[in-house]
């Protein structure tokens, strides 16, 4: 431990490009540490990569009226992208905020100035990336094996895509701001996750349902986004699609997310 | 923040870097009922290595948290570096270095990482060479933080504190991960820092360490100030009495009451107590020669800032 140096007026106003240049060395850094935990790429694209192809397999290649008439094949694949997002909405990003909070690495950002917006923008950033890079996989793997079918309108899968990342992304965020420990924000992650990924487009048809699964599915967001997904892909879906619907819950969790991290600091 | 006070009117005068680095007044934090601050007013110069001494649960970290924007008060005023810590946020922070308690990163990032993640929020930042090289990290700069022990953790937290040249450095349970040679090394580099003109506040539980490290500093107890000044000045207020003991079975100790100095002599078996002030030891030394029984275990013990430090909390417990 040598010289020590001289505090600095050097240290002047940060201008836009420290701040842009801050954010990308954060989002780089965050990404990094997503891909260096076995558990993400696990849950994000081995659980619906394996999920894809075994329902793929069992269902088969062939048109079926309890698939609203097209090949389960294309109906999973299309409607699977969906369900990624939702992976990554519901366990893999609240589990990364919380883990940061409970490890003080949050209360370390804070004390040196990283403001939220840059910690809001890189969450959003590797988020919208990891979820972006596992549908590829699952896609791709896919097609493979199943052959490619083209998007009916592909402004609209875009669109709808779009609208998803938005929803599970802010939802991701809202619970990663409510729940305190790494464990907590898995339990509950999985506990929405695996009833919303059941009844919400990644389990039976919307055909075979029965009861008041129905009605559920009706009310979870993922059923819109992977109904939406279907729809401007395959042409046609009985699952419900209305965008506003996880534009809604987007809007909500944002809401939520801001209100819950002012509070923090009192 | 919220303010029972107003801003007192010589800080109202004062331009961003004039004044005190910190100035706090009054200020009072409450968690539900407890109220862990209650009236803590303090001032910090510029340049100065400041220690914030308390036993846990004083009300050290809260203090600081609040100095930092961290966490709001319940009243009373706070300046640092000139600026309101609530209403200048992030940008405040970024003129401050912080070495927090309890805040760590996270496990799969590598040392290099983080300081170049925490460089790039400053405009001129250190090179992060020289820094490396300053708190010894060159062979760690690929580890992930996970691997690294207690007092390569804490060197890497001082390093990202100066990272991006601050005014003023909050450095928080600094050595309470390092062994006895690291714990000297780390002071003298603390020193350091304090001598290129960055203000240094300390936030410790060690009376050891506030004693040999600061120039000045405050006691908290209970969420109060109990004491202030520099560590000499503390001690000094116990009366500087010094205690001469020695061991002796058979002695008259009624003679020794009337030695120079002495206040009062007391016998516990066969250990004799002298205590005084002056010259004590030297007095009672020549006496216990004249009188034919010069002992072996003949010592001094002059009084210290722990003293002080254990009166004023067990006197307000």
């Amino acid at each position: 431990m040598a010289a020590v140096h001289r505090p600095g007026r050097e240290a002047t106003r940060p201008q836009l490009g420290d701040g842009l240049r801050h954010v990308a060395r954060l989002t780089g850094l965050e990404l990094k540490l997503l891909l260096r935990e076995p558990m993400v790429a696990v849950g994000l694209i081995g659980f619906p990569l394996v999920t894809v192809l075994v329902l793929g397999g069992v269902f088969g290649s062939v048109p079926d009226p309890d698939f609203g008439g097209v090949a389960p094949a294309d109906h999973y694949l299309a409607g699977y992208l969906g369900v990624v997002m939702a992976a990554m909405g519901l366990i893999t990003l609240p589990v990364h905020i919380a883990t940061h909070r409970e490890l003080g690495v949050l209360r370390r950002f804070r004390a040196s100035g990283v403001t939220s917006s840059s910690i809001v923008i890189s969450e959003i950033a590797v988020g919208a990336a990891l979820a972006t890079a596992a549908s590829c996989v699952v896609l791709a793997t896919g097609t493979a094996v199943y052959g490619f079918r083209a998007p009916e309108d592909p402004l609209a899968v875009v669109g709808w895509y779009a609208a998803g990342m938005g929803c599970f992304i802010a939802v991701g965020c809202a619970l990663g701001s409510v729940l305190a420990t790494s464990r907590a924000a898995n339990a509950v992650g999985n506990l929405v996750f695996v009833p919303m990924f059941l009844l919400g487009g990644g389990g039976p048809p919307r055909a075979v349902m029965t009861g008041v699964m129905g009605p559920v599915s009706d009310a979870l967001p993922l059923s819109h986004v992977v109904g939406g997904l279907r729809q401007s892909w395959l042409g046609q879906t009985d699952d419900p699609h209305q965008l506003w619907w996880p534009l809604l819950v987007a809007g909500a969790a944002l809401a939520a997310s801001s209100w819950l991290n002012r509070r923090r600091v009192a | 923040m919220d303010n029972d006070l107003k801003e007192p009117t010589d800080a109202r005068r004062r331009g961003p870097d004039e004044g005190p680095a910190l100035e706090v007044r009054n200020l009072v934090k409450a968690y539900g009922t407890r109220r862990v601050l209650d009236g803590v007013s303090f001032s910090v110069g510029r340049g100065e290595l400041f220690g914030l001494l308390g036993t846990n649960g004083a009300g050290k970290t809260t203090t600081v948290e609040i100095l930092q924007g961290l966490r709001r008060a319940d009243g009373g005023w706070v300046r640092v570096l000139g600026l309101d810590p609530q209403a200048a946020g992030d940008g405040l922070r970024r003129l401050i270095g912080s070495q927090l308690q309890d805040a760590a990163l996270p496990d799969r990032m590598r040392v290099c990482e983080a300081l170049d993640l925490f460089a790039s929020l400053h405009p001129a930042p250190r090179p992060l060479d020289e820094l490396i090289d300053e708190w010894e990290l060159g062979h760690l700069r690929r580890r992930f933080f996970s691997t690294l022990s207690g007092g390569e953790r804490q060197r890497l937290f001082v390093a990202i504190a100066l990272v991006g040249r601050p005014q003023l450095v909050f450095l928080d349970e600094l050595t309470q991960n390092l062994d006895p040679v690291g714990r000297r090394r780390t002071w003298e580099v603390v020193r350091q820092v304090r001598d290129s003109g960055t203000t240094v506040v300390l936030v410790t539980h060690d009376v050891e360490e506030a004693e040999r490290v600061c120039d000045r500093l405050v006691v908290l107890d209970r969420g109060r100030v109990v004491a202030e000044g520099a560590p000499a000045s503390i001690v000094a207020a116990l009366g500087g009495e010094t205690v001469v003991r020695f061991t002796d079975t058979a002695l008259d100790v009624r003679r020794l009451r009337r030695l120079p100095g002495v206040r009062r002599v007391e016998r516990r078996g066969p250990e004799v107590s002298v205590v005084g002030t002056g010259p004590l030891l030297a007095h009672v030394g020549a006496h216990l020669v004249a009188a034919g029984r010069p002992p072996d275990d003949l010592s001094a013990h002059q009084p210290s800032l722990e003293d002080r430090f254990l009166s004023l909390t067990e006197e307000t417990s």
